[in-house]
């Protein structure tokens, strides 16, 4: 909790924070949100496949999206840091945060653990319902993600 | 230009603009579907714009379309949910130079739909076996479509710092 403070109150999270340029904070959550089309908007694209959209074609070039979806991943991971550190204190005590975390880890447990193996053997019993879960799991982050900024409001 | 500004003390005044400023519920609601919509349209019809730019060549590109189907099903659920922002403050949007940036770029996003029909581009896409290359033209329609979407993306973030504060 002091960390945190501290961690917000160093010059770089300061000013990140209360820079007037859209340089500043603007412009890392417009990367968090465009990480986050990248990476669930890709996801969504394959849970779609694996639920019988365009059945016709194989799902496994759809393999070739993994590196995109780290990519989205990895840009929201770093941004997502930044907005953390600038302000910890608030973000720690805000119940959409650690909601929004979990379903992340989740999904993409389900995404590397579960919907990758589908890339090699399609066609399992089980691919559509990890399709189903994933898209809700998705759903439930992006959810928790953008009420957080409705839910510190209320707090 | 003006007649319009002179709609918006009418609209801010209307039921429904009323009933979303009443409800606290509605904006956060309408903000999530609003995300909802612009993931499923940028995943899927990014799918398709990859698959010209050469990614997933061994697909045929005429099944795509079906994700594209997706992905005009987001835009009409961003479209409602950006219509409702808009009704519920209408004050906030006008004069806002972001939002008309947004629009104009969702304009150019449409008329650039257009031209991938118009120009016969989108039989030539839809003729594309496994490991053919699309036309350099197709190419750049596809480039233009991700670099349009993502502007509006970027257009909404700045909704809330540039111009007037929401």
């Amino acid at each position: 909790m002091e960390f945190l403070q501290w961690l917000r109150d160093t010059d770089a999270a300061t000013a990140i924070r209360e820079s007037e340029s859209v340089w500043g904070y603007p412009t890392v959550l417009f990367l968090h949100t465009f990480g986050m089309a990248i990476l669930v908007g890709l996801i969504v694209a394959i849970d779609l496949k694996m639920l019988g959209v365009a059945r016709q074609i194989p799902i496994a070039p759809m393999k070739r999206l993994l590196p995109l979806i780290w990519i989205g991943f990895t840009i929201n991971a770093i941004t997502g840091l930044i907005l953390f550190g600038i302000d910890g204190p608030n973000k720690i005590h805000n119940p959409a945060f650690p909601t929004k975390l979990i379903l992340i880890a989740i999904g993409m447990v389900i995404l590397l653990a579960g919907q990758r193996r589908a890339f090699s053997r399609p066609g399992r019993a089980s691919d559509k319902a990890l399709a189903v879960l994933s898209l809700a799991v998705w759903a439930g982050a992006v959810t928790a993600g953008r009420l957080m900024a409705y839910v510190e409001k209320l707090g | 230009m003006t007649a319009i500004h002179s709609l918006v003390p009418w609209l801010d005044a209307t039921a429904p603009s009323m009933f979303i400023k009443n409800h606290t519920w509605v904006w956060p609601t309408c903000q999530v579907l609003h995300f909802f919509g612009l993931i499923m349209l940028f995943g899927n019809v990014g799918l398709l714009d990859l698959r010209i730019l050469g990614l997933m060549k061994e697909l045929p590109a005429r099944p795509l379309n079906q994700f594209v189907r997706w992905g005009v099903f987001g835009f009409g659920f961003s479209f409602l949910t950006g219509l409702i922002f808009f009704v519920g403050q209408p004050t906030q949007y006008m004069g806002s130079t972001p939002f008309y940036i947004k629009l104009s770029l969702i304009a150019l996003a449409g008329l650039n739909v257009g031209a991938f029909y118009a120009t016969g581009m989108f039989r030539r896409v839809e003729a594309l076996g496994p490991g053919d290359d699309a036309p350099v033209f197709a190419k750049c329609i596809a480039a233009a479509s991700l670099s349009l979407w993502i502007g509006v993306m970027y257009c909404g973030r700045m909704l809330t710092f540039l111009g007037k504060a929401f």
